[in-house]
């Protein structure tokens, strides 16, 4: 099944490639990782930004950049970065291990609310594969029901259409559970809901202006959740469940 | 009150001097004597002084000096001291022979004594030359009315009014340096300077060194007074204390005032007139007189910065070797690798450097050892470094170079010094022959030396436009249309075979009846001829195959149950089926013992046509 999905990747990427990066890409990405590889972090991640700047993603591409942060000792863009490689592809793993190291060194220790078990469940499992991977697993799965469908269409034997009717209704529910979880994926790389803090201290305030009380005090690395933005203010939300509301210039979307 | 020395007059100094020297003649063989000249070393010019050459022996031939620029004024005046002491019958005899000058310096500057010499014994001995520093002093007046004692006669002046100015006695602390860098050695020297007798000291509050790592380096116990020149004035100077200091702090460091109580003698007179005996009962009082030195301020530069990873706090100049304890190292015997910082600067500050032992050795704490002493550039000598460790396998192994950097005062730059690589093989050790026990091999887990991410991703990039997803993409949609596509054009082309299938057993279907009621026909010819078995043999053929090509059941799967069975699944009545069946057996029968006659076979006849048309009407 893998083997298939990888294939039709590689297919679905060559499509891609035909049609965007050439040579200039994939030269500056060698640069980076040569750069990378001797200890010139800076150069690295110059190299991996000039990808980024023409518009390109990835999350090899987002996880190289987090390291050649965490590396410069940035760490509150190392975190944005392995957050962002997190968002294209839950599934990796060394993107959350070397997110775990550089949250270390975060100062703020947030409780998050414990979710309800089997949406951690349903939660865990979607995560373990990117969105097109799911797409993919998904068009895999729909060509299967429509295989069995037609044996049980066709097959001679009553037995037979018994259990390919039982067949199809089975896949034909996980074709529709992978392409949920393919589209909430996706969607959610496509929201903006999620940002890290950046400056090493800011004052969260109850409303959305200078004046306004500091209700808490966060630090570089924080993830938090954004509500609403009014002008230059972002309503926040903390895991905990804490409210406040922070300049836009603070922290950047993942 | 604390007594550290008592000074009271020079040539009071000079008998003790004198009579140490005698003692410490007495003391060692007599053969072996002494010459030596004393004079005080800066004076007044126009005052008169002594120069005094003393022996301990009888002077046989004594060879005077050359003075230059001095006036001899008297002398040379022997003198002899000689005296015998008897201790529990033990008998010691002192001798003490001096040749005395009064001299006079004529002009200010530096006048030569050349050396004197004396045979005794027979043997000669001879004097170092002398140096003495003439200073014109603005009390010149003072030079006729008073002795060798200038000092003397400027406090009894003073006395009058009984008291001592700031100049007579003072305090100073002095520093080699006052613009260093952070760790540069500086001296500071803590000096009582004297023009009038001082009788003790009480009350000393030594300076203390905030912002400073200090050592004292010189603690004299007794205080020792030598003459100095100072401006037109000759003090008489004593070393209270020295210290070195390593700057710790940077920026402008203050340092408190020393303090100190003198009690000082001054002459007093009892008012005027003076009688002429006044001179000669000079009464003295004690004064007491604190003295003071003024704060001062020491400027410390912090080191330039892009100090390397290996600076250790090092200031000064050294060298550094790297080298092991022993030759071969067994494994699981204890050996350690020894960092040897040689040189001159802040010695006692330096921080251990950092060894990388390879990580399967147990590390323990390093040990220091230090052989240094205190000099005017610092601490001059080597500090050891000594890391223990203990290899727990055996093979060959490598220590990275060390490295170790310091600030070079006079370079003004850091030095970065560095060892080669390290390299040895660690035997195998017999710890197992050691013990009676037969300890088992100790299993370790796999230790994490140190946290740090994983290395960025190496492959392919597998870049994309921004935001862009196959999930939802035209890809997509494409594909799952393909999909549909597919399964449709199969479905279509599967259900057209089928339906192909299905025509030719319908024909068969439709044709049964046809294809039976031919059969019947030849059947009903041959009953006519009376042909029994040919007509058995017929209507048996007519009632199979109409069966097989109703109920599409191939001729081979022909079996009674199958027929019955089918046919119930068709719905049709079990009286017609029973009768088939009955039919069916009466035709196999009757092929092959036709017995029933011409009636009989009609009856067969009309009884296939019934149950044909019977089956007609249900299937």
């Amino acid at each position: 099944m893998k083997g298939i999905v990888r294939l039709s990747m590689i297919i679905c990427f060559l499509a891609a490639a035909a049609g965007g990066y050439g040579k200039d890409l994939d030269s500056l990405w060698q640069k980076g990782n040569d750069a990378y590889s001797i200890g010139e972090y800076r150069e690295a991640l110059s190299a991996y930004k000039a990808i980024e700047e023409q518009g390109y993603e990835s999350a090899p591409l987002f996880y190289n950049m987090g390291n050649a942060y965490y590396k410069l000792k940035e760490n509150g863009r190392a975190i944005l970065y392995y957050e962002k490689t997190l968002k294209l592809d839950p599934a990796d793993d060394d993107a959350e291990n070397n997110l775990k190291i550089a949250q270390q060194f975060t100062l703020d220790k947030i409780d998050s609310v414990p979710d309800f078990i089997l949406a951690t469940w349903t939660k865990r499992l979607m995560d373990s594969m990117s969105s097109d991977n799911w797409a993919w697993l998904g068009i895999v799965m729909l060509a299967l029901t429509a295989l069995l469908l037609l044996f049980f269409r066709f097959a001679p034997s009553t037995g037979a259409r018994k259990l390919s009717f039982v067949l199809v209704c089975i896949t034909f529910l996980t074709v529709i559970l992978f392409f949920i979880f393919a589209f909430i994926l996706k969607s959610r790389s496509d929201s903006r809901d999620y940002a890290i803090v950046m400056v090493p201290v800011s004052s969260v305030k109850s409303a959305p202006n200078a004046t306004g009380g500091n209700v808490f005090i966060l630090h570089e690395g924080t993830k938090v959740s954004i509500l609403e933005n009014v002008s230059q203010w972002s309503r926040i939300e903390l895991s905990d469940g804490r409210q406040g509301w922070i300049p836009a210039g603070d922290m950047e979307i993942i | 009150m604390q007594r550290i020395g008592i000074f009271l007059k020079n040539n009071m100094k000079l008998k003790a001097v004198l009579l140490f020297f005698c003692l410490l003649a007495a003391g060692t063989a007599s053969a072996q004597h002494s010459f030596v000249a004393e004079a005080p070393r800066v004076v007044g010019l126009n005052k008169p002084f002594q120069i005094v050459f003393t022996a301990d022996a009888e002077i046989t031939g004594f060879t005077p000096p050359t003075f230059e620029g001095l006036n001899v004024l008297i002398g040379p005046t022997p003198s002899h001291m000689s005296s015998t002491q008897i201790i529990n019958g033990k008998r010691t005899d002192f001798l003490q022979v001096s040749y005395t000058y009064v001299v006079e310096a004529k002009a200010a500057g530096k006048v030569k004594v050349s050396s004197a010499s004396a045979v005794l014994d027979g043997k000669t001995y001879s004097t170092k030359p002398l140096e003495i520093e003439a200073v014109a002093t603005d009390d010149a007046a003072d030079a006729r009315s008073s002795g060798d004692d200038a000092e003397n006669t400027s406090a009894g002046r003073r006395g009058a009014s009984g008291e001592v100015s700031n100049e007579d006695i003072y305090l100073r602390l002095t520093f080699s340096k006052t613009n260093v860098v952070k760790g540069e050695p500086i001296i500071a020297t803590l000096k009582l300077y004297t023009r009038v007798p001082v009788e003790r000291f009480e009350d000393i509050k030594f300076p203390v060194f905030n912002g400073f790592w200090s050592q004292e380096i010189e603690t004299p116990q007794n205080i020792n007074f030598t003459e100095e020149a100072v401006g037109n004035q000759i003090y008489h100077v004593a070393v209270l204390r020295k210290y070195m200091l390593l700057p710790q702090q940077t920026g402008e460091i203050t340092v408190n005032p020393a303090e100190m109580i003198c009690q000082v003698q001054v002459m007093t007179s009892r008012g005027l007139p003076r009688s002429i005996f006044d001179d000669f009962f000079d009464t003295y009082q004690t004064v007491k007189k604190r003295v003071s030195t003024q704060t001062a301020r020491i400027q410390v530069r912090p080191l330039p910065g892009g100090a390397p990873a290996s600076f250790g706090g090092g200031v000064g100049d050294f060298t550094m070797q790297v080298s092991m304890s022993r030759d071969s190292v067994k494994a699981n015997e204890a050996a350690s690798m020894i960092v040897e910082i040689q040189g001159k600067g802040n010695l006692n500050l330096i921080e251990s450097p950092q060894v990388e032992l390879p990580a399967d050795f147990e590390k323990y704490d390093v040990k220091i050892s230090n052989n240094y002493t205190n000099s005017v550039n610092g601490f001059s000598g080597k500090k050891q470094f000594e890391y223990p460790f203990i290899p727990r396998s055996e093979g060959i192994f490598t220590i990275p170079p060390v490295a170790y950097s310091y600030y070079d005062i006079s370079k003004g730059r850091y030095v970065v010094l560095k060892s080669d690589t390290l390299r040895f093989r660690v035997t195998p050790g017999d710890s197992r022959q050691a013990g009676p026990l037969v300890s088992g091999m100790n299993k370790q887990s796999v230790v994490s030396l140190g946290e740090d991410i994983r290395y960025i991703y190496t492959g392919s990039p597998r870049l994309v436009r921004d935001g862009y997803f196959f999930t939802g993409s035209l890809y997509f949609f494409i594909l799952l249309g393909a999909i549909v596509l597919i399964y449709f054009v199969l479905y279509k082309l599967l259900r057209r075979r089928a339906r192909l299938r299905g025509d030719t057993l319908r024909t068969r279907n439709r044709k049964a009846n046809k294809i039976a009621r031919m059969r019947l026909k030849l059947a009903q010819s041959y009953l006519k001829e009376n042909l029994a078995s040919s007509f058995y043999e017929e209507l048996h053929k007519a009632l199979m195959g109409y069966i097989s090509d109703k109920l599409a059941i191939p001729f081979a799967d022909m079996q009674r149950e199958t027929i019955s069975r089918t046919l119930e699944e068709k719905g049709a009545d079990r009286t017609v089926i029973e009768e088939f069946m009955q039919l069916l057996d009466d035709c196999e029968m009757a092929r092959y013992s036709p017995e029933g006659g011409t009636e009989a076979m009609e009856k067969e006849y009309e009884k296939a046509i019934n149950i044909i048309s019977g089956l007609e009407n249900k299937l």
